[in-house]
């Protein structure tokens, strides 16, 4: 048997059935990532970065193609379908694994509301006569009511979903090309991917901090590790892939949107509060028609597909802390007649409208939204990679240097540089929630409930 | 077998008498498939100890199911556990536990249109007296208060577990009513509440799968 195959080592079973195979992976990360994101904070990475979103997002999928490699390693060394919480636990030590998932558990329980939000603000762009908010709270009862009577997202629908995302995609490329060569926008230029004039590196650091959200989900893909037909070797790949995949979609849409811009010195300096900017430029590259199927399918793509698989995202990590008795028990309480998560499913709706709305009515909100969830997530992938050096190099002595040393290493710097230039409010949010989180670790070890992974025995422990 | 097999009382109390479950079949085929397991450790089959089983008779049982997994278990060379076992049986044990209650005459397939369109097959008890005999087990343990033997023990914690104290149409709360359920089969450690715990746990983990 091969080492990636050796669930049962650490406490669990080989229980799923392996039957996914690598477009399987890949496709299940691209939902989660979604291939059109950028349509929804184009406006927000175009001013951030000064008119340079290509060369962000290329920054930004360099920087956790990286932290995949972290990812492959960490989940070669302990093949089980949790998330960075079970890593840093089990690579470094059970209370770095709980601050890891309480970081993470900020993106997690987060990253609904911010979608929902983005959908509305998506379909309001189409049909303004509903307000925003109106639309949020239509969102987060249809996919509450979808969650709680068991539809979940089965491989066909991902895949169908995908195509859909991908055909609207590919008709906004060819409209905005083609409106280019009819000499429509600014031009060809490379100015997206690069502008001495307005080029530094804290800008376009601080740009990535937001940019990075679109790559968000292709760590899901570590879930389906014990389902994966390839074992964890396949997940690594699959990681590598979408990202790649997603990037480079990534970087050609916005390199296009840029292009057609109707006035990118007003965007540059007033932002985008409306978070309609991208549906502009496709207004200029194809008429309203385009304007309208690109904010719709924004709306599908993240207010009901994505949500669909953040939903499950979140559960599992509210259920398997809860699990480990370092959340209340009763977020990992299921309804057996529905086979849902009840309890996770109601929290994460109750908090969504509540966070929905009131960022809803912040001209900010979604950026404000988007930099807690990545500042969570990038806190999270920064302990990845000490989980990395610290299970390979310093406990099994490894001298595989390149991948257990400098490859996390620079990943790790880079994601240090993105949080330092980060939204400010966005750091002092991150680090109460860190603060919340070692207060609430400090009550667990009084309450003599000291953080566990479930399967990690006291003698493993030990030894570790 | 004089008695019928577990699972076959566990799929009746399981369903109405239109033939529609009552909990999500995810969850049911765990519960239809811990039912195939005590019914072979009880009737001395198999031993199931701390997670691991081994086979101690290979003599058929009369149950197609249960006979079927035997040779099965016996070529498992990994010696894997109660939680992968559950999950292989899981897999197809409702499809198979109708087919074998349908074959006895117990289930009737039963074809209606829904809205006068869409046609959907049920299978519907032929009799309604297998279903009270099913329920009445589990009631009696319940409202009489006297120690039931291994198998009735071992319906009652699956009852429990699987969340169909309703079916019992017992005229008590539904907390302390599974409460009793589960306390019943705590009466018998081994193998009835060792292999009733994975089958919880296997509920929850299958309401948070990614896929399914």
């Amino acid at each position: 048997m091969q080492p990636q195959e050796n669930v049962e080592q650490y406490g669990y079973r080989q229980e799923l059935r392996r039957h996914i195979g690598l477009t399987d992976l890949v496709f299940y990360g691209l939902i989660f990532m979604v291939p059109i994101a950028p349509f929804a904070i184009f406006g927000q990475v175009y001013s951030i970065s000064k008119g340079m979103p290509a060369l962000t997002y290329a920054i930004g999928m360099i920087a956790l193609l990286f932290t995949a490699a972290s990812y492959a390693q960490m989940v070669k060394a302990f093949p089980l379908s949790g998330s960075v919480y079970n890593y840093a636990g089990r690579g470094i030590a059970p209370p770095v694994g709980f601050m890891t998932g309480w970081a993470i558990l900020l993106d997690y329980i987060i990253v609904p509301s911010l979608l929902y939000l983005v959908a509305s603000m998506a379909i309001h762009a189409s049909i303004p006569a509903i307000p925003v908010w109106a639309w949020l709270l239509f969102f987060v009862v249809v996919n509450t009511v979808i969650n709680l009577r068991g539809i979940r997202m089965t491989i066909s629908l991902t895949k169908a979903l995908i195509t859909i995302e991908l055909i609207v995609l590919g008709l906004f490329l060819a409209a905005g090309i083609w409106a280019l060569l009819q000499g429509k926008g600014h031009g060809f230029s490379f100015a997206p991917l690069f502008n001495p004039d307005t080029f530094s590196w804290p800008v376009v650091f601080g740009a990535v901090s937001v940019a990075v959200l679109s790559f968000l989900g292709f760590d899901g893909i570590s879930m389906l590790v014990e389902e994966a037909k390839g074992g964890s070797a396949q997940v690594g790949k699959a990681m590598r892939l979408a990202l790649i995949l997603a990037g480079a979609l990534f970087i050609v849409q916005v390199w296009v949107a840029a292009l057609l811009v109707p006035d990118p010195a007003g965007l540059i300096a007033h932002g985008d509060p409306g978070d309609t900017a991208f549906y502009d430029t496709a207004e200029i590259a194809g008429g309203s028609w385009l304007a309208h199927v690109t904010s719709t399918a924004t709306a599908v793509s993240w207010g009901v597909a994505d949500t669909m698989v953040a939903q499950v995202a979140v559960s599992r990590l509210l259920y398997a802390m809860a699990r480990d008795r370092q959340l209340p028990s009763f977020l990992a309480k299921v309804s057996v007649k529905r086979s849902v998560p009840t309890n996770a499913t109601l929290f994460v709706a109750a908090l969504s409208i509540v966070v929905g709305l009131w960022m809803s009515s912040r001209d900010d909100g979604v950026g404000l939204l988007s930099s807690l969830i990545n500042m969570g997530a990038l806190i999270a992938f920064i302990v990845l990679h000490i989980s990395v050096i610290t299970h390979y190099v310093i406990r099994r002595k490894s001298t595989d240097y390149w991948r257990h040393l400098v490859v996390p290493l620079i990943g790790m710097a880079i994601l240090i540089f993105v949080v330092v230039n980060a939204n400010i409010l966005a750091q002092k949010v991150g680090l109460i929630w860190l603060a919340i989180g070692a207060l609430v670790l400090l009550v667990l070890y009084a309450m003599g409930r000291r953080p566990t992974p479930s399967g990690l025995t006291v003698a493993e422990e030990q030894h570790q | 077998m004089n008695r019928p097999p577990l699972h076959h009382d566990l799929y009746l109390i399981a369903h109405d008498q239109t033939g529609k479950p009552l909990i999500h079949l995810s969850s049911l085929g765990v519960g239809l498939a811990g039912a195939v397991l005590l019914d072979l450790a009880l009737s001395g089959r198999l031993e199931i100890t701390q997670g691991r089983l081994a086979v101690y008779d290979r003599s058929p049982t009369g149950d197609m199911i249960a006979d079927s997994l035997i040779p099965v278990i016996l070529k498992d060379r990994d010696n894997r556990d109660v939680k992968f076992w559950l999950k292989k049986v899981a897999e197809d044990v409702y499809d198979r536990a109708c087919g074998g209650l349908v074959a006895a005459g117990v289930l009737t397939r039963v074809t209606r249109r829904r809205m006068g369109v869409m046609s959907q097959t049920r299978y519907e008890p032929a009799d309604v007296a297998p279903v009270v005999r099913a329920r009445a087990g589990v009631r009696g343990a319940v409202e009489a208060g006297e120690q039931p033997d291994a198998r009735c023990a071992a319906l009652c914690g699956l009852v429990g577990v699987l969340r169909l104290e309703s079916a019992l149409h017992l005229a008590q709360p539904s907390g302390p009513l599974v409460n009793r359920l589960r306390a019943i089969a705590r009466e018998y450690p081994r193998p009835v509440n060792e292999v009733i715990g994975v089958v919880e746990t296997l509920i929850s983990e299958n309401a948070i799968a990614l896929y399914r």
